[in-house]
């Protein structure tokens, strides 16, 4: 199975000028230290995000949400990856193009 | 019985031997040797401490012999026949015997077995010292002028360099223009200066020094004449076929290298659209704005990492060319520049943008380029579809193994670096040669740009991949080389060398043959009686001549036929 990429999705998704999953390094240390436990929130949704497949960030629709926002990872972060404001950009990315909510 | 006062100094080195042999039972068992005035044991012989220690045993006692046990001659010859040299005592009537590497760490499992041998081991030295007779060093006169062959980033500015200090310089580039790769560059990294224009900097300065004599279609066809003193001639091609000699007392090797060459089909090489890194270094170099290619915009560009270079069981290259992720990063940052809309997937193996040059990894991030990962066993493949686009798939690991597709117009394969072929230049000058094809130096910490040659030193890409400025870097090392041997306008050779004795001697040839450096010669006594004669400048002293002549008339001086077997006898006592 392949995707189709949507190379333009990392700019539809953060509109925000903060907005910057790009700048990971894929170290891991996020997913080591979040107290939830997630698997794919932040890197690999990030990864999918910068690489523009739609329909894998669109399966992680439950992780986006279930993030606590606590920053932990985004302290630990060793590249400056603002993580919690980008899990919120996703978030208003969910809000617009999957719930049809509109304005911040 | 000769009557000879040796002292003897066991080595615990730290317990690098001491842990597996009984370094004071070996003290003991040679204090009362023949001959044997002093023995001691010490916790590192090569501390100064000790060094002092030894120098004033060797006053005191009037000792005129020396054995030093501890580690590889490799190390420490130098340090203890400096002891000896400054204690008064001639430095070529010391032995070192190798407790280290030949004993103590070869047998970790058996302190008795080591121990007994250490002591036959020290006993051999001794043998060996008691015959030693004092021996000076030829003593060269060095021609302060240096052979630097090629002129590119490495030749150029070692010429400078060397000029600077005073030394002459003949420089000779085998191309019409000099330069090398980097005349071919546009903006480099990490100074985002012109390559071209560095080139032609540096070729103003060469030409501003009168020191410097710059041949270019030039080549060495032929070495001779003996250490510190090497006739070169050159030859030169174009309106002008003509071969120049000139004496040098050293070479400096700074041939770079070539870039690797994609076999047809290797990552969809030869497929339009598929580039190596080089050829599309000049397309965005040339580009002025958005990048076009065969007359199509260019929206988007796949780099694949690691070609030619860390091949494992798929290529003969097991090395990583280093320049090359850091070189793919800022040429995605160039092009960014000029076209910003373009998107960028770097298909790579592990990002080596080492040192400072991670900020332009982080840099290409943070502007948005995609990083991806392949492991080797499953390589991205590169098709051509209908349109005219290119497709390449590839296993993402960072994306759990996600197959993922991108299509894009322009492919570059990340190019490495190969060893130029230079057979005949390795042939004249008798350059060592690695595994890996490029040039060895003696020792990559203790002396990085010296070869095995005497008075051959390289530098440059032609060692193994460098950035530009390693290159300078090593150029300039080979700068300081030189300065030390040719400033002082003299060289110390060591006499430990192969001689013939001439009342043995029937010329049967047997030697000249065999010996690898060319050193032995044909002299006349008179009366029609021809002998061998070996020059001690040319000579290594490698021994590959003594055994075979038939009336054992060659002798290597610190090596002797009686010093040898003295040794053997020794080390076999008691032995059936
Ligand atoms: C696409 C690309 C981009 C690069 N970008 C950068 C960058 O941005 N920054 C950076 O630091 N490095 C960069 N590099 C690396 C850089 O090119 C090398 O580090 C540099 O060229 C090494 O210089 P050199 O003098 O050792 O060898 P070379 O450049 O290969 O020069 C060797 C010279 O010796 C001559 N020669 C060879 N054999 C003989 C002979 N027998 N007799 C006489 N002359 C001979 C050759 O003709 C040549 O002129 C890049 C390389 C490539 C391929
Ligand atoms: S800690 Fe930061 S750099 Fe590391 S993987 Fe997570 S987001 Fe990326
Ligand atoms: S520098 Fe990078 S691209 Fe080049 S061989 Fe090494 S790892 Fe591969």
């Amino acid at each position: 199975m392949s995707a189709t990429l949507q190379p333009d999705l990392a700019e539809r998704v953060g509109m925000d000028p903060s907005f910057n999953p790009s700048a990971c390094m894929n170290c891991g240390i996020c997913t080591a230290v979040c107290p939830l436990g997630l698997r794919h929130l932040p890197r690999e949704v990030f990864a999918y995000v910068v690489l523009g497949m739609e329909g894998e960030v669109l399966q992680h629709q439950e992780e986006v949400f279930s993030c606590l926002l606590c920053k932990l990872c985004e302290v630990s972060c060793p590249a400056g990856v603002h993580i919690t404001e980008n899990v919120r950009a996703l978030r208003h990315y969910f809000d617009r193009n999957v719930f049809h909510i509109e304005g911040r | 019985m000769s009557e000879r006062k040796i002292g003897v100094y066991v080595c615990q080195c730290g317990g690098n031997i001491s842990d597996y042999v009984d370094v004071e039972r070996v003290r003991q068992a040679v204090a009362e040797d023949p001959d044997v005035v002093v023995a001691r044991t010490a916790m590192f012989t090569c501390s100064d401490a000790t060094q002092q220690e030894i120098v004033d045993d060797i006053k005191l006692d009037d000792l005129d012999g020396l054995v030093v046990a501890s580690c590889s001659p490799k190390l420490h010859t130098f340090t203890f026949r400096g002891v000896a040299r400054r204690a008064g005592l001639n430095p070529y009537r010391y032995t070192q015997v190798n407790l280290r590497e030949q004993d103590s760490w070869a047998h970790t499992d058996d302190r008795a077995g080591a121990t007994e041998k250490a002591i036959r081991l020290v006993r051999a030295g001794i043998a060996r010292t008691r015959l030693l007779e004092p021996l000076d060093p030829t003593v060269v006169e060095t021609v302060p002028r240096a052979l630097v062959i090629g002129a590119g980033i490495a030749g150029l500015r070692a010429a400078i360099g060397l000029a600077d200090i005073g030394l002459g310089v003949i420089l000779i580039e085998r191309e019409a223009e000099v330069g090398g790769h980097v005349r071919e560059l546009g903006t480099m990294y990490p100074h985002d200066r012109q390559g071209q224009e560095l080139i032609s900097e540096l070729l103003g300065e060469v030409r501003r020094r009168e020191g410097i004599a710059l041949f270019t279609n030039a080549e060495l066809v032929r070495k001779g004449g003996t250490f510190g003193n090497y006739e070169v001639d050159i030859r030169t091609r174009g309106d002008s076929n003509m071969t120049r000699r000139f004496e040098v007392g050293s070479v400096i090797v700074a041939t770079g290298f070539d870039s690797y060459l994609p076999e047809e089909g290797e990552y969809g090489y030869g497929i339009p659209g598929v580039l190596t890194l080089p050829q599309f270094k000049k397309l965005v170099d040339a580009s002025e704005g958005p990048l076009v290619y065969g007359d199509r915009p260019v929206r988007s560009v796949a780099y694949i990492y690691c070609v030619g270079s860390r091949q494992g069981e798929s290529g003969p290259n097991q090395y990583c060319s280093r320049f090359c992720c850091t070189s793919a990063v800022h040429t995605d940052l160039e092009l960014r520049a000029k076209s910003p809309r373009v998107h960028q997937y770097h298909l790579y193996r592990d990002m080596r943008t080492y040192g400072r040059y991670e900020l332009l990894y982080n840099d290409s991030r943070e502007k948005g380029s995609a990083y991806l990962k392949f492991a080797p066993d499953t390589p991205p493949e590169v098709q051509r579809r209908g349109d005219g686009r290119l497709e390449v798939r590839v296993h993402d690991q960072l994306t759990s193994q996600r197959e993922v597709n991108l299509e894009v117009d322009l492919v570059v394969l990340v190019t490495g670096m190969v060893p130029r072929s230079n057979q005949e230049l390795i042939q004249r000058l008798k350059l060592p040669v690695g595994r890996d094809g490029f040039f060895n130096e003696i020792h990559p910490k203790l002396r990085p740009v010296e070869t095995v040659v005497d008075g051959v030193a390289i530098c440059g890409s032609c060692q193994f991949p460098k950035t530009a400025g390693e290159s300078v870097a090593s150029g300039l090392a080979a700068v300081s080389w030189s300065a030390a041997m040719l400033k002082q306008g003299r060289a110390e050779l060591d006499p430990q060398v192969a001689t013939v004795d001439p009342d043995l001697c029937t010329f049967c040839g047997a030697c000249t043959e065999a010996c690898p450096y060319g050193a032995i010669g044909q002299q006349d006594l008179g009366g029609g009686r021809q002998v061998a004669v070996i020059d001690p400048a040319t000579c290594k002293g490698c021994g590959g001549c003594a055994p075979l002549c038939p009336e054992h008339a060659i002798n290597v001086l610190g090596y002797t036929g009686r010093e040898v077997e003295a040794m053997i006898e020794s080390l076999a006592a008691g032995v059936a």
